[in-house]
């Protein structure tokens, strides 16, 4: 502990007496290092559907083909680093990748914390219920009930900010992750999970049998970015990214895409919005 | 379909194995030289070891390897999924074979050693002839149970994106949305490999134990 | 990376609750696993061939698989079963499971290292089998593997971190959820780690008490 907030002391010492010497000294320009490399690495976890998911141990999904077009436009190769959710926001923190692909909502918290791209999806959230669940055809249905989200995710938060506004209010379930949510739902002890809109369609899709979408979704209107850093030495790098995305967005690279893996595409902003929660 | 899946895990299968036996073998030769230190007539040594014991046998394996794999890098050291796996593993067993080593060392019998002492061995032989020799063989069971719950303590390693069996469950669970069936193929994979090291420990025992004083 | 202690200051409350919610889950389980874990040894070695085989088989089940498997498992595949248990409830039978065939194996090394003198001395002098187990075995046994005994309740205190996949909101759980809140990586996982160690440490404290207590007992 001593070792941590002594660096942190011998850091803004630095800054306030000779801020020009501290910068000198400073990381290397990210783009310089990944130009000179040739490889961005992108942090990614492998589970979350359909955006980085394995298929018969092949890893694919859209951020897959998204960041394969963006490293064209930036000539360099993706170089991807595949951990589990809780590992790489820490891992980006800790200069183990570039970016993270995620994607993440984009939220307030987040966004004074990092750097988004341009949002890549809507994230939206909305309710999944059993397929055979008659009982629940709108979202106010879960009034009362057991409804489940992931633990300290946007989804949560903006479920219990609804939940909140209903009587009598449901009772929310927090899960490490969405599979486990997903299985309680299957199991019958929660009615509907809320999750974002592009996720909960894909589950639904795969397991028709089981699970359904409750339209309309309950949450506010939000976004899916990509994750950078805000340190100044990373400036260069992300912004050269968001140019080549909104390429690959304006000549339709993108919508093309969503519609390969989201059956649709999606009307959105080319840049992160600055959301009230 | 459910081919697929089981020669999928298989692979998560081959790495659980393979960094499980790296950390079994080179924590038992650290465990020797803990062990060492705390039965050492230094006292300072002596402390040594007995911190080293109570801090990893202490501190959980999952929180071990987040600090070697996040917290490393902030005093610039990085090292890959993989590698902090294995160190964390290594040193978490490490503490338990060091104590099992002991238990083994405390329990060879005064008598042997006054014996050994009477026809004229000296201290060095004592200790490689006699006392090493049957600790050894008394915590050979021991470091079986310990190959076994590293083996299951080793599903943690997903957390630094090591491909394990696990990890492999956890993928397939996400993308198929099926995780009973995804957790079951890999609780058959453990209890299969665990079953094969504790029935191979059983009969090395025995061969070990034909040679009995 | 940066470290703040005020963070840790200002969650206190909340951790408190997580640990005293994991040290009643890991008090619970392990206590009844002990109960569980007797049983099943004195079934094993004295209930007859069939109840050894159904037995070895649990036992072999119990501790060749991992606890998140099997809490996995017994929590979101029980209610295909017919079992359909609350997060508290299926935590605390998945924990006793867990711990009894660990003492279960415990038990068995213990009656098996009692001198057959002891035995066949009460044998000559009258004692009916249950006599002999509870005034002979049971108490010597006792001594001879509460070193082993409070070890595996270290571990134990170590495995109630996986009941945060059942939602039970633990420690791990409550200090995870504060650290990726305040995206506090750091200083969650130190957290952690402190908390972590001072119940095993204070476990091993009591341990070798009640060992030197009881060190009187000692024969020989």
């Amino acid at each position: 502990m001593t070792e941590f907030s002594r660096r942190r002391v011998i850091v803004s010492a630095a800054m306030a007496t000779t801020l020009a010497a501290g910068r000198a000294r400073a990381a290397e320009d990210a783009l310089a290092r990944v130009k000179k490399s040739g490889e961005l690495k992108v942090g990614t976890e492998t589970q979350f559907a359909p955006f980085d998911f394995l298929e018969n141990g092949k890893a694919v999904g859209l951020n897959y083909d998204v960041f394969a077009e963006i490293g064209k436009e930036m000539g360099v190769k993706i170089n991807w680093v595949a951990l589990p959710w809780e590992s790489v926001l820490p891992g980006l923190d800790a200069g183990k990748f570039d970016m993270v692909a995620g994607p993440a909502t984009i939220t307030k918290a987040r966004s004074e914390r990092y750097r988004f791209s341009p949002p890549v999806a809507e994230a939206t959230v909305a309710l999944m219920k059993r397929a055979s669940d008659k009982s629940l055809t709108k979202p106010a249905d879960i009034a009362g009930k057991a409804v489940g989200s992931g633990k300290a995710t946007a989804q949560l938060a903006q479920l219990q900010k609804y939940g909140a506004t209903l009587s009598p209010p449901p009772t929310v379930r927090e899960y490490v992750d969405f599979s486990q949510a997903y299985a309680d739902l299957a199991a019958g002890r929660i009615v509907a999970v809320a999750n974002s809109l592009p996720n909960i369609a894909d589950a639904a899709a795969k397991q028709k049998d089981v699970f359904a979408v409750v339209l309309p979704p309950f949450g506010e209107k939000s976004y899916f970015g990509y994750i950078g850093r805000k340190d100044p030495e990373y400036a260069a790098l992300m912004d050269a990214f968001d140019a080549a995305f909104l390429k690959v967005k304006a000549d339709g690279r993108l919508a093309k895409l969503q519609q390969k893996w989201f059956g649709q595409s999606f009307d959105t902003p080319d840049k992160a919005p600055t959301p009230a929660v | 379909m459910l081919w697929t899946h089981i020669i999928l895990l298989g692979q998560g299968a081959i790495m659980t194995v393979a960094i499980s036996a790296v950390a079994i073998t080179v924590g038992f030769a650290l465990g020797v030289l803990v062990c060492a230190a705390r039965l050492s007539p230094v006292a300072g040594l002596r402390g040594l070891g007995a911190a080293y014991v109570s801090f990893f046998r202490g501190v959980p394996l999952l929180v071990m390897l987040l600090l070697i794999y996040h917290l490393l890098p902030a005093i610039g050291i990085d090292v890959p999924g993989v590698v902090a796996a294995i160190i964390g593993l290594t040193l978490s067993t490490a503490a338990y074979q060091a104590e099992n080593l002991r238990g083994g060392f405390l329990n060879v019998g005064t008598g042997l050693v006054e014996a050994a002492r009477m026809v004229g061995l000296n201290a060095r032989q004592i200790l490689l002839r006699i006392r090493l020799p049957i600790a050894l063989r008394l915590v050979f069971p021991a470091v079986v149970n310990e190959a076994i719950m590293l083996l299951k303590a080793s599903s943690l390693v997903s957390v630094v994106g090591v491909a394990d069996i696990t990890r492999d469950a956890q993928n397939l669970a996400s993308s198929t949305y099926r995780p009973i069936e995804a957790f079951t193929i890999a609780g058959a994979y453990y209890l299969l490999l665990n079953i094969v090291l504790s029935g191979g420990g059983s009969s090395l025992s025995r061969m070990l134990g034909r040679h009995r004083a | 990376m940066n470290f703040d202690p005020a963070l840790i200051l200002a969650s206190l409350p909340d951790v408190a609750t997580g640990m005293a919610i994991t040290i009643l889950m890991w008090l619970g389980g392990s206590f009844m696993g002990l109960a569980l874990g007797l049983a099943v040894s004195i079934a094993r070695r004295w209930g007859g061939r069939w109840a050894r085989l159904v037995l070895d088989a649990y036992v072999g089940l119990m501790r060749g698989t991992p606890f998140l498997v099997q809490l996995f498992l017994l929590y979101y595949g029980g209610p295909y079963a017919g079992l359909d248990l609350e997060p508290v409830q299926a935590g605390l039978l998945g924990l006793t499971l867990y711990s009894a065939a660990y003492f279960a194996e415990i038990f068995r090394g213990g009656f098996e290292a009692i001198p057959r003198g002891h035995v066949e001395a009460a044998v000559c002098v009258g004692l009916t089998q249950a006599q002999i187990i509870r005034r002979i075995l049971l108490p010597e046994m006792t001594l001879l593997v509460l070193p082993s005994l409070i070890n595996m309740f270290t571990l134990l205190v170590k495995e109630t971190a996986v009941l945060s996949i059942i939602t039970v909101p633990e420690l791990t759980m409550v200090i995870t959820a504060i650290g990726s809140a305040n995206f506090a990586f750091a200083e969650a996982t130190f957290l952690l780690a402190v908390s972590y160690w001072a119940i095993v440490e204070i476990t091993g404290l009591i341990g070798r008490f009640i060992e030197g207590r009881l060190g009187r007992y000692r024969l020989v």
